[in-house]
């Protein structure tokens, strides 16, 4: 979909990367840190200086053997993965040192990366250690040295990386959730475009959205103030945001009532988001003069100030309609409570499934999850919003058949004795990324 | 502009970190740490504009010796006095903010047992709800007592006195229909925070602008 | 119609009636203490299973992500998790999500070290041993030697000393703490360059020891929200973190598929998950008794058995009464 906006993209674009890009560009070959000058810790202790590595004759200890060090996958280019041969004298070994240096410096840059204790396995991923970082593009030298268990300290041969950092352009370890996410995307915008078409969709009614005009009704009439709720999270929250879509509509009605209207706000963002959109709902109702600065504010971030707060608003205005719409925790029994002591009519939404029964018990109506993000939909019944909640519906049904299946191959696998849900399971899981 | 600029933002934002998503490359990973590190300098701007709306409408309420006024004093006074105990009066005057200290005193003995008594408001209100409003108007309804029952005395020990299985059977509620009910729901907001993403990225849903769509 | 009236009169009680009754259930069983055995649960089993299997070599991060709020659930078992930290002397790094949770570290913190409760943890400010980092004596048995060898004894009530960089650090809280989390995945000491008491992080030996959260084994996150999410998301599935959660009992049953998908390892639940880890201390010769959450599952019993009732007599009251006929009065429910 195009927009006037989308024109301006690409100046966006370079507008806001150049100066990443310029940063990471103008990265200069960092040096490793000298670590912390320890002179207080013993010789045989984890080495956090620039050691002088001892050599002694190679009587007492083998050597470690060859080194193999190779790029690691799917990286920013600030890891290596070192692989080598232990040595082969078990008994005296006490642990193999692995130093590093860049490539062509002296013997005085020699940095102890990293210690393995003896048994360990012999191989590591250098880059982890934040004390000594890997510059991408940079060559280094490895040394690998055996300490025995009587302090003799052996060092093997210097050997140049076989490969140099560099980061990749594509995390193939993320290819299934960029198989998926595409899908659902993909489903999404679908759905969008063929609403945008004019296919009408259905959508199953829904009480607590459909009473809404009832309620600020009720509210007129009564000539009481309605009070909204949007939630107690920040503005990154989904549900905060279908929470203020619903506001700016409902600011819209209450300006054509001239019906009072109170949002307290738990967080400062949602508070001038919020103003906003009550503001603009008194414009497109032709009232501008009506709106009320003072009807939307900010009460305090902490959660049960802001309940109490909330509370005292209630038993002091007597609204004739509480909405709580948004994400809510602990207090949401202590709001719907005491609006349901001041006899108002009450709708409530959250997607925070542990309050839902709460809400469910005390208001009259109740959006459940999903159903909140849909308002909007439903509200503006504006076709592109009706086709994401068709989309969303199109996911979930993609789910409902992998569940399915992962069903019946389960059943399957318990009659016939097979595998197949672990093939399954392995196309499907993403291992941890880093 | 007003409206324009904030969308490219969001947009050319949004779709960035998508991509960023994919690519572990240093570059990627510098427009990353780029973009955090503004979100901390946001958050403190907001800061300020709430304080400087809670400032401003409770200063406003006292002047004009509006209804309650008193409870504005009660709201600006610890609002302004804390900070400035905790970070400007100095430590040899009992400011500061480890013990021993006002703002540590405060702190412990009225923020802590007042938040602390907000929420234990909770084991009231579900009582008085439970009395009120649990009822087994239906079959479903019914089922769901039955097993608010049953969990609620798995929690406790005393339950373990109206049989050796009722804890199992709470455990097995809470282990496999919860578990599955609550998964369903977690795949239900998850799409739903996926969709609702896409349309703020896209600029379909406009309302976080402050106004309904064009 | 007089029973009709009755069962009438019994729906529309005073709330006032039934706050009062809770508040007697809450206060009674504090006067006469039953302590009614408990049996524990594998979530807590595990997360106390994981803690005894570390050491001095270990380090495991305790955050406490709650306010004062649910500090009656969520406190016991911070305060429960540290005990157990300090018996087995694996080092403990410590953080808060909020402003409010820095204050509950410093409480919970004081609490385990407040040499007038048995069993507490005598503390070592970072500057008192000094002198013994700056002559080389960072490894904990020759520290305590060292310590108890300059005429330091451990106080009456104490089981043990606790070294500040040595035992444990009190990092404090950071603005967008799941940004914090994200960073400290590669570096712990870029984040915090100093403690909460000023201390540079960078000299201490626990940190040089677990540099970044890949070398910690365990993160134990303490919430009151779904500040524990950030810890899933940034420590888990980016590093592969152990987590383990305490939560309240209301959220408790939302994470129970994390459990089911082996990301997080154990959690605690409310009261009764802090009472469980409680019981397990004192099996094993952890603590010598229990605590404030075992105590208080007496008065959640008490409170359990009331609410059942009055769920029952609201019921009984609704049906008998013939109210099940009546037209709704509000639609929608």
């Amino acid at each position: 979909m195009r927009t006037s906006s989308t024109r301006y993209v690409p100046a966006a674009l370079v507008l806001l990367l150049f100066p990443a890009l310029s940063a990471a560009q103008a990265i200069e070959p960092v040096v490793a840190r000298d670590s912390v000058e320890n002179t207080t810790l013993p010789a045989d202790t984890i080495a956090s200086g620039t050691v002088e590595p001892q050599e002694e004759p190679a009587a007492v200890i083998d050597a470690p053997g060859a080194v193999t060090v190779t790029d690691s996958p799917n990286d920013a280019g600030d890891q290596l993965t070192l692989t080598f041969e232990p040595s082969t004298e078990t008994e005296t070994l006490f642990c193999h040192t692995v130093y590093r240096r860049i490539a062509g410096e002296g013997d005085e840059s020699w940095l102890p990366v990293s210690i393995i204790p003896a048994g360990d396995p012999s191989e590591l991923v250098d880059g982890l250690d934040p004390d000594y970082p890997i510059v991408p593009g940079v060559q280094y030298e490895y040394r690998i040295a055996v300490q025995t268990l009587d302090g003799l300290e052996v060092m093997g041969p210097v050997t140049p990386a076989q490969a140099v950092a560099e980061g990749e352009y594509y995390h193939t370890g993320k290819t299934r959730a960029l198989i998926a996410s595409s899908i659902f995307i993909f489903m999404i915008f679908y759905y969008f475009s063929r609403a945008q078409r004019g296919v009408q969709f259905y959508l199953r009614p829904i009480a607590g959205i459909e009473a809404i005009d009832e309620a600020i009704g009720r509210a007129t009439e009564m000539g009481k103030p309605i009070l909204y709720v949007p939630g107690l999270s920040s503005i990154s929250d989904v549900a905060t945001i279908a929470s203020l879509t619903v506001l700016s509509r409902v600011a819209k009605k209450i300006a054509q009532y001239q019906t009072r209207l109170i949002v307290p706000n738990r967080d400062p963002i949602v508070y001038t988001v919020a103003d906003e959109c009550v503001k603009q709902g008194y414009l497109e109702a032709g009232r501008p003069d009506a709106y009320d600065p003072e009807s939307v504010f900010f009460l305090t971030d902490s959660q049960f100030a802001y309940v109490a707060g909330v509370n005292g608003i209630m038993m002091r205005e007597k609204p004739a309609t509480n909405f709580y719409l948004g994400m809510f925790w602990a207090e949401s029994l202590l709001l719907a409570e005491t609006g349901s002591l001041s006899g108002a009519i009450q709708i409530a939404g959250t997607d925070a499934v542990t309050q839902l029964p709460f809400f469910i018990t005390t208001c009259d109506y109740t959006l459940i999850g999903e159903e909140l993000y849909a308002a909007s939909a439903y509200l503006g019944h504006e076709p592109k919003q009706i086709g994401a909640v068709k989309g969303q519906d199109a996911c979930k049904a993609i789910i409902m058949g992998f569940i399915t299946l992962a069903l019946v191959l389960t059943v399957v696998d318990l009659a016939a004795g097979t595998h197949t849900l672990d093939w399954l399971r392995q196309l499907m899981t993403m291992s941890v990324m880093d | 502009m007003k409206r324009t600029v904030p969308l490219i933002i969001v947009m050319v934002g949004g779709i960035l970190m998508m991509i960023q998503y994919f690519i572990p490359h240093q570059a990627s990973q510098a427009v990353f740490d780029y973009y955090t590190e503004w979100a901390p300098i946001v958050g403190a701007f907001a800061l300020v504009l709430g304080v400087g709306s809670l400032t401003r409408v409770h200063f406003h309420r006292i002047r004009r010796r509006s209804k309650n006024w008193p409870y504005s004093l009660a709201v600006l006074i610890p609002l302004y006095a804390m900070p400035i105990l905790g970070l400007m009066v100095p430590v040899s005057l009992w400011g500061g903010m480890e013990s021993p200290s006002i703002f540590h005193f405060l702190f412990m003995h009225i923020q802590v047992p007042i938040q602390s008594t907000m929420f234990s408001l909770l084991a009231f209100y579900i009582a008085s709800a439970a009395f009120r409003a649990f009822r087994a108007k239906s079959a479903l309804a019914t089922v769901l007592l039955g097993s608010a029952t049953i969990v609620m005395l798995a929690q406790v020990p005393i339950g373990e006195i109206f049989g050796p299985g009722l804890q199992d059977v709470g455990l097995w509620i809470l282990r496999f229909p919860n578990l599955a009910a609550k998964r369903a729901i977690q795949f239900g907001v998850g799409f739903g925070i996926l969709a609702t993403s896409l349309k703020i990225i896209f600029g379909v849903e406009r309302n976080w602008l402050g106004g309904a769509g064009e | 119609m007089s029973a009709v009236n009755f069962w009438g009169k019994m729906l529309n009680v005073d709330r006032r009636w039934i706050f009062l009754l809770i508040g007697v259930v809450s206060i009674v069983p504090f006067l006469i203490p039953v302590g009614m055995p408990l049996t524990t649960t594998t979530e807590v089993e595990s997360i106390y299973d994981c803690i005894d299997s570390l050491g001095p070599e270990n380090a495991i991060f305790l955050a406490f992500d709650f306010d004062p709020g649910t500090d009656a659930e969520n406190m016991p078992m911070s305060v429960a998790v540290m005990r157990h930290a300090f018996f087995r002397h694996v080092p403990v790094f410590m953080t808060a999500y909020t402003p409010l949770g820095n204050g509950m570290m410093m409480s919970g913190f004081e609490y385990v070290t407040n040499q007038e409760l048995p069993g507490c943890y005598t503390p070592v400010d970072y500057a008192d041993w000094a002198t013994y980092r700056d002559a080389g004596i960072v490894d904990r048995d020759g520290l305590v030697a060292a310590w108890e060898a300059d005429g330091h004894s451990l106080p009456e009530n104490s089981v043990g000393w606790v070294f500040e960089g040595r035992d444990y650090a009190l990092l404090g809280y950071l603005p967008l703490f799941h940004l914090v989390i994200l960073g400290m995945t590669s570096s712990i000491e870029a984040q915090y360059p100093e403690d909460s008491h000023g201390n540079p992080l960078v000299e201490m030996p626990m940190l040089r020891e677990h540099k970044s959260l890949r070398e910690v084994d365990l993160a134990l996150t303490m919430a009151g929200s779904s500040a524990c999410m950030s810890w899933i998301i940034y420590g888990r599935e980016k590093i592969g973190l152990p987590i383990a959660f305490g939560v309240t009992a209301v959220m408790a049953t939302d994470y129970f598929p994390f459990i089911q998908s082996h990301q997080i390892i154990g959690q605690m639940g409310g009261l009764r998950g802090a009472a469980e880890y409680e019981v397990l201390m004192e099996r094993n010769g952890v603590s010598a008794t229990t605590d404030k959450a075992f105590t208080g599952m007496d008065v959640q019993s008490a409170a359990h058995l009331l609410i059942i009732l009055l769920i029952i007599m609201g019921n009984v009251a609704y049906f008998a009464g013939g109210f099940h006929k009546q037209h709704l009065m509000k639609s929608g429910r």
